[in-house]
C-alpha cells in the first residue's frame, strides 16, 4: 500500500468526521479518483464502526418508511437503481467500455501532441477534464481555454436531477475551501463560467467537482454534499 | 402483519435487499430504524434534520446493499456508518446551528464516556475498546466525542479549550496509535 502517512491520517479524520469543510470536500472529491485513499477511508470507517453498538436506539419521530419508498421509486425512474442487479452489472460494463474508450482517446491525444510538437516547445492552451463518479462512469466533459479562461461544461451521461441542481466547484488547496463555479443549467446540462479571477496555475492544477444541490445552487456557498462527479484537466494540444 | 422476512436477521435481509426485495427492505427498516435514528440524532439534535438524514441513509442502504461485505463487520455497523456519514455531511452543512446546539448538549452520555460499560459487545468492539483505553483520558474523550457527536476540530477546540492545531496534533497521534494497536 503506497498511501502516504499524511493521507492515511486524512482518511482517518475523514472517517471520524473531524476535518473542516474545505478539507472534507477536498478529500471527498479525491477519493473518487484515488482508490487507495478511498480504501483507506473505508478501512477507517470499519475501525470506528463497532462503537455504533454502544449507541442506544431512539424511536424516530414518525414512521418514515413510506417516504423512503417513495424516494427510492423516484430514484429508480431516474435510473439510479433499477432493483435489478443484472441491469446494474450491464450498465457498469457499458461504462467501463466507455471509460476505456475515453482513456484511449486521451492517450491518443497525448501521444499526438508528443509527435507533432516534439520539434518545438508546445504551450497547451486548451485543457479538457472528464468528470466521472468512478473510473467507469464519465458524466460531464469540461473544456478550459487557458488564454480566455473560459470554461465549458457539456453532458456525457449525467442523469437529470428533477427538483435539484448540479453545481460545479473548483477545488485546490491554494484556494482553501471549494469555490463555486456556478450552477449547471438544468435543461441542457451545460454551463460557461469564466475563470478570470483564478491564477492560470490554479486553473490548470485543480480538481473540478460536481455536487447535487438545491435548485439555484448551494444556499451556504459551500458544497452541501459529497461530489458526485470529479475530474482533473489534461492538455488537448490546441 | 408478520411476514417471514421480518423474522430474518439483518445480514439475510440485506442480501435480499441487494436483490431488490422490497418486503425485506421494509422489514429491515422496522428492525433497524430506531438504532440508526439513535446514531443520527446524537450528531443532529434537530429532529427535522435527523429525520431527513435517516430517510437519505435508507435510500443509500437500498442502493448500496450489494456492497456490504460481511467479512468486514456486522450489517448493523455497516448501516450505522452510512447513517453517520450522512449525518456528518448535514452537520457540516448546517454548521452554525449544529455548533450552537452542541454547546447546550455537549455533556457526553454515560456510554460515551464509558463505552466499556455496555454489556453486549462484539469482538471488534472489545478490541477497539482495549486500544481506546490505552489513550490518555482527554485524547480518548476527543475521539469519542468526534465519533458520537460528530464534533469538528473547531468544536473540540472550544470544548477542551485548546487551539485547533493542538486538537489536530492530538487527533493524529491518537489515530496513529489506535491503528497500530488494532493491527496487533
Amino acid at each position: 500500500m503506497s498511501l502516504s502517512p499524511d493521507d492515511d491520517l486524512n482518511a482517518a479524520e475523514f472517517a471520524l468526521g473531524t476535518l473542516d469543510d474545505g478539507e472534507r470536500a477536498s478529500v471527498a472529491a479525491r477519493r473518487l479518483r484515488e482508490p487507495e485513499l478511498d480504501a483507506a477511508i473505508i478501512d477507517w470507517e470499519w475501525r470506528f464502526a463497532p462503537l455504533s453498538e454502544t449507541i442506544p436506539p431512539v424511536a424516530p419521530p414518525r414512521d418514515f418508511l413510506r417516504e423512503i419508498q417513495a424516494r427510492i421509486a423516484a430514484g429508480a425512474q431516474n435510473g439510479e437503481r433499477s432493483g435489478n442487479v443484472v441491469d446494474l452489472t450491464r450498465r457498469l460494463r457499458r461504462w467501463r467500455v466507455a471509460a476505456i474508450a475515453a482513456s484511449a482517446v486521451a492517450a491518443a491525444l497525448i501521444v499526438g501532441i508528443g509527435l507533432r510538437e516534439s520539434t518545438r516547445v508546445a504551450i497547451p492552451h486548451e485543457f479538457v477534464a472528464v468528470l466521472q463518479k468512478s473510473a467507469d462512469s464519465p458524466a460531464f466533459v469540461i473544456t478550459v481555454n487557458l488564454d480566455t479562461r473560459d470554461l465549458t461544461v457539456r453532458p456525457v451521461a449525467a442523469p437529470p436531477q428533477p427538483g435539484k441542481a448540479y453545481e460545479l466547484w473548483i477545488i485546490n488547496d491554494k484556494l482553501g475551501a471549494p469555490r463555486s463555479l456556478g450552477v449547471i443549467d438544468s435543461a441542457n446540462l451545460t454551463a460557461n463560467p469564466n475563470l478570470g479571477k483564478f491564477d492560470p496555475a490554479v486553473v490548470q492544477n485543480s480538481l473540478y467537482a460536481v455536487t447535487v444541490e438545491a435548485p439555484g445552487g448551494s444556499p451556504t456557498g459551500a458544497p452541501t454534499s459529497a461530489p458526485v462527479f470529479v475530474g482533473k484537466l489534461f492538455p488537448t494540444g490546441k | 402483519m408478520t411476514s417471514a422476512a421480518s423474522e430474518s436477521d439483518p445480514a439475510q435481509l440485506l442480501l435480499q435487499v441487494a436483490a431488490g426485495d422490497r418486503a425485506a427492505f421494509a422489514a429491515l427498516y422496522k428492525q433497524t430504524s430506531a438504532k440508526l435514528y439513535g446514531v443520527v440524532a446524537r450528531i443532529l439534535p434537530r429532529s427535522d434534520l435527523a429525520g431527513e438524514v435517516l430517510q437519505e441513509a435508507y435510500v443509500r442502504i437500498w442502493q448500496k446493499a450489494g456492497d456490504f461485505d460481511p467479512t468486514k463487520g456486522s450489517p448493523m455497523a455497516w448501516m450505522a456508518t452510512i447513517a453517520r456519514n450522512r449525518a456528518l455531511d448535514e452537520a457540516r452543512r448546517a454548521k452554525p446551528l449544529a455548533l450552537a446546539d452542541m454547546q447546550e448538549s455537549f455533556e457526553p452520555a454515560a456510554e460515551e464516556s464509558d463505552p466499556l460499560g455496555s454489556r453486549e459487545r462484539s469482538e471488534q468492539l472489545a478490541a477497539l475498546m482495549r486500544c481506546l483505553s490505552q489513550l490518555d483520558a482527554e485524547k480518548r474523550q476527543i475521539v469519542l466525542l468526534a465519533y458520537y457527536r460528530g464534533a469538528s476540530r473547531e468544536a473540540l477546540s472550544k470544548r477542551f479549550e485548546r487551539p485547533v492545531p493542538t486538537i489536530k496534533t492530538w487527533l493524529h497521534r491518537s489515530l496513529a496509535q489506535l491503528k497500530d494497536c488494532l493491527s496487533t
